[in-house]
Order: C-alpha cells, then structure tokens, then sequence
C-alpha cells in the first residue's frame, strides 16, 4: 500500500485531458504500457473506447448463459415434477408423458428469459462493484467535471506497475494535465 | 477512434464480369430449359402430383425472394447503415419476383387440382386481388438503380404495409387455402418469419460466392458477416416463437376444425419430417447461431446459412404436400424437376442481372459509413 508523507492511503494517480481524442490516445498508450489496473472517465461512452483500453471480451454473455440455463431447467423441474410424480392431474386429456412438453414450452421460455435477464442485471452490477456509496476519485474536486465536460484518466496504485515517476511521466507524455495523486479516503 | 477508420476505397464500385461466369451461366440456361420441358411433361402426365410438386417449389424460392424484397424496403425505411454494402445483391435477388411472377402462371393453370375453394366463384376475386397487390409489390423491385435516397424511403415506407399484406394474403390464397377448411391467423407471420431469416441466410451464401470469386474484398467486412449472423439468429427465434405459437394455441384448445392440418403434419411418416424441421430449424441452429465466434467466421457462417435454406425448403414441403398426400411422405421426382426447374431459372436470370449494375451501391450517401461499420 503506497501511502503519502502525511499518511493518507493512495488510489490513484489521475490526470485530465482536452478532448475525447486526448483521451483515446492515452488510453491506448497505457494499455500498450502494460497496465492492468486502471480506468478512463468521461460525461458520455466513447465508440471504440474498449478496444483503445484493451478490454477484450466482456463475459457478461457467459453469465447470461448461466441464468438462461437455469432457468430452464427450473421450469423443466417445477413442472414435470409435478405433472408427473407429485400430482398428476388430466387436463383436457393431455397425456402424462413426455410429449405433453408444449405445454410447459411458454413457463420454460420465460423462467429463462427472467433468469437470463436476472443474471444479467446482477452480474452486470458485481462486474462493475456496484452498488457503492462512494468512489476514491470523488476526492479530487477537479474530477466533478467528468459529469459536464471532464476527461479523466486514473491509473491505480494497487497496478504492480505502478511507481510514482514512472505513471506522472507517462501521463506527462500523454498530454495530461492536472496530474495528482488521488487519495483513498 | 482513428484506428477503426479503415481508409475507404475510391467508391468507383466494382462490377462483376458476366464473361468469367459464361460457362456456368450457359450450364444454368440448359439446366433451366431441360428442367422446364421435363415440367411440362409432368403437367401433362400427373398434373395432380405435379401442381403440388411446382407449388412447394415456387413457395420455396418465392418466400426466399420475397424475404430478401423485405430487407430492401426495411433497410430503407430504417435509414440502415451497415446494409449498404450488400443491399446491390438484396434488390437483385429481389428483382427475381418478376421472374416469378412468370413461373406463377402453371399455379394458375393448374389452380383447380390445388384449391378446391376454386370451384366456389367467390375464391376467385380473392386471388386477383391477391395477385394484383403482388405484382405492385413486384413493380417496386425496381427501385434497384437508387436516384434519390429519400424517394426510396418514401416509396419504402408505402411499400412495407402492402408487403405484410400481400405477403399475408399470399401465404392465405396460396398455401394455407390448401385445405380451405383450416385457417389460421397466424400463418402470414408464420410464413414471413421462415422467408426473412432464410433470405438473410441466402443474402449470407451469395456474398460469400462473390467474394470466393474475388468480389467484394475489402467492402464487406467480418463486420457485416456478424450483423447478418444476429439477423438469422433473430428469425430462428422469431420462426420458433410464431411456429409454436400457432401450434400450441391448436394444439391445447383441441377443435377438431382446428388440429386437422397439425394431425396430418404429425401422424404417419410426416411426424418425421415435422421433427427434423423443429430440430434443425431452431434446436440445431438457435445455440450455434447463439456463438459469436461461428458468426464471424464466413466460412462457418455460410454452413448454418445453407443448412438454414435447406430448412426452408422442408418448411415449404410440409406446408404443401401433406395436402395431397395425407396418409404419408411420398416424394415424387416432379418435387425434385420443379426446384430444379425454378432454381436454375432464377439463377441464370440473376447472372444476367449482377453483370449490369456494381455490385454494391457506389453512390449511396451512407457507403462510407457502412465501409467502416462496427459491431
């Protein structure tokens, strides 16, 4: 844990750019710096952003897969369990086997779109720590721009690579300005 | 941003050379006029066998062309960027309707083998109109040389109204009026859901010919081949959730009315023919489709869209011949000389078609915008 002379725990080193452009150009040369930890912020999404910071592939889709599938075979249980084992009951003379699966067609379809949907909401939300009460990058005062027309990229302490000198050069480098150190409370 | 701008090519278009293909297009025309005088024979030997045989033919290639005449009108009246690059082979294989128009007339001739309603005088306007609305709708295939963007969006936005109905009505007079005692409000969606996502499919095997001919290189991305993947995708399912819809609404409330066309289509060896097509049409490939890495990859892409054309035509048959052959599965060689018939006509005819425009729209205000689309 990098802490500053009077004590204070460091998250991040932060600093600001001009436009949506600066921003692109720097992500792409900290991502080609090798840095792991790290984010850009910016009042709107930014096309292309995810490949600039080399993001890769969100595997949000896996765990939508996840809920889908369970939800299907939840429907299949609640309802062939019953149907044919707990409480057979003849409706309109449908018979008790396999082959009175359209019927449960509709529950299973939407069970996994609901847990589909689910999963998604959820897994969505624990990718991105989420719900918080509050961010380390709010203690820069610079940084309430970012909802207005602030461009801000903060590498973390916490990134093995990070050294003091070495992330404000290559912020330095990268045009940014207002370079500091943000503190983690 | 910068690095996702791919440098545009000069939009001069690129145009395919009929010559190269003069063998194939020769082979297609003998094929076509051999298979058409075979067809005769048949509608003079069994024309009972043979209308149905031509009829599950021309619904077959019709629903594909019919498809592809939707995705025209739609990418105009949306505004679509990514389509423009393939929208050139879009409004060719769209402009076959008029072809088939041509191929509808041994319908006609034949039409009192096929519909017994036929001999009811009042069936007879019906299919008048039926064919009135659809020679409109094959009039505007010809905004195939685009003049001006908005005009085309304007005649779009006319035509997508009357394209659900005559498609509607179409798939009534024609298909489901087999049997006049059946009806079904759901079999014009029905219907048009197998048409749209196997006309992607088909729009998917073509601009993968043209570019193993070396066409299309650097216009149509694995971009584009992604989009038209999502879009078969979404017509497998819609198929899906409007095939059950329509059975399962028949199916549960058991009227005898009612579950006449299900009981024929699900008895004897139909059965077979009935579950092939559930299985292959969605459960087959609904979870490869689900596969980003199957929709970027033309190569793979082009297997499910062929599988996909192929379950088209299944779809077809079983619309159509369980109405003549009720007791069974009985493939007759008019089926096989009718789709042969057909296809190679409409494919000699698209030959000659591709040669006289470029291949993709040089002058339309959105290329560049579809040259550099992005997923």
């Amino acid at each position: 844990m990098i802490k500053t002379p009077y004590g204070h725990k460091v998250y991040a080193m932060a600093a600001e750019y001009q436009s949506t452009a600066a921003l692109y150009e720097a992500a792409k040369r900290v991502r080609d710096a090798g840095f792991r930890r790290w984010d850009v912020y910016s009042p709107f999404p930014i096309h292309g952003m995810d490949e600039a910071m080399g993001l890769g592939k969100s595997w949000l889709s896996g765990w939508v897969l996840f809920g889908g599938i369970s939800g299907l075979l939840t429907a299949a249980l609640v309802e062939f369990g019953p149907s044919w084992g707990l409480y057979p009951l003849d409706v309109h003379g449908k018979p008790w086997n396999f082959w009175t699966v359209p019927a449960f067609f509709p529950i299973m379809f939407e069970l996994t779109v609901l847990f589909g949907a689910f999963a998604a909401f959820f897994a969505w939300q624990g990718m991105n720590h989420l719900p918080r009460w509050n961010h380390p990058m709010f203690n820069w005062d610079r940084f309430s721009r970012v909802t207005n027309d602030g461009f801000f990229l903060a590498i973390e302490a916490r990134d093995p690579r990070f050294t003091e000198n070495g992330v404000r050069e290559l912020l330095e480098d990268t045009g940014g300005q207002h370079i500091t150190i943000v503190h983690e409370e | 941003m910068s690095e996702r701008l791919r440098t545009a090519p000069t939009p001069e278009g690129e145009y395919f050379e009929s010559s190269r293909f003069a063998g194939l297009s020769f082979l297609l025309g003998l094929i076509a006029v051999i298979a058409l005088v075979l067809c005769a024979i048949g509608a003079i030997v069994n024309p009972h066998q043979f209308s149905y045989s031509w009829l599950f033919a021309f619904a077959f290639f019709f629903t594909l062309c019919a498809g592809c005449f939707f995705w025209t009108i739609v990418h105009h009246a949306t505004d679509a960027e990514w389509s423009v690059v393939v929208r050139r082979q879009l409004e060719n294989l769209a402009a076959l309707l008029t072809v088939l128009a041509l191929l509808f007339v041994p319908v006609l001739l034949l039409r009192h083998h096929l519909f017994a309603w036929m001999d009811i005088p009042r069936g007879v306007e019906h299919l008048l109109a039926a064919l009135a609305l659809r020679r409109l709708s094959a009039r505007q295939d010809k905004d195939g040389n685009p003049l001006f963007t908005i005009w085309m969006r304007r005649v779009s936005f006319i035509s997508l109204p009357m394209f659900a109905l005559c498609l509607t009505f179409g798939a009534f007079d024609w298909l489901m009026s087999l049997n006049y005692t059946w009806f079904s409000t759901m079999f014009g969606v029905y219907i048009f859901a197998g048409a749209a996502g196997s006309s992607m499919s088909l729009l998917v095997l073509v601009i993968t010919a043209l570019r193993q001919a070396g066409y299309l290189k650097d216009v149509v991305t694995v971009e584009h081949y992604h989009i038209m993947g999502k879009w078969m995708l979404a017509f497998s399912i819609f198929w899906a959730y409007i095939g059950f819809g329509q059975y399962m609404l028949i199916w549960y409330a058991n009227i005898p009315e009612e579950t006449q066309f299900f009981i024929t289509r699900n008895t004897e060896s139909w059965w077979a023919l009935s579950m092939l097509l559930v299985i292959g049409r969605f459960f087959i490939a609904f979870p490869i489709l689900l596969l980003r890495s199957i929709k970027t990859h033309p190569h793979q892409l082009c297997i499910i869209a062929g599988w996909i054309v192929c379950m088209q035509m299944l779809d077809m048959y079983i619309v159509v011949l369980p109405a003549l052959h009720g007791t069974g599965v009985h493939l007759s060689i008019w089926d096989l000389f009718s789709v042969i018939a057909i296809g190679a006509t409409l494919g000699f005819v698209y030959l000659r078609l591709v040669p006289r425009t470029s291949l993709f729209p040089v002058r339309d205000p959105r290329l560049i915008e579809s040259l550099k689309t992005v997923n």
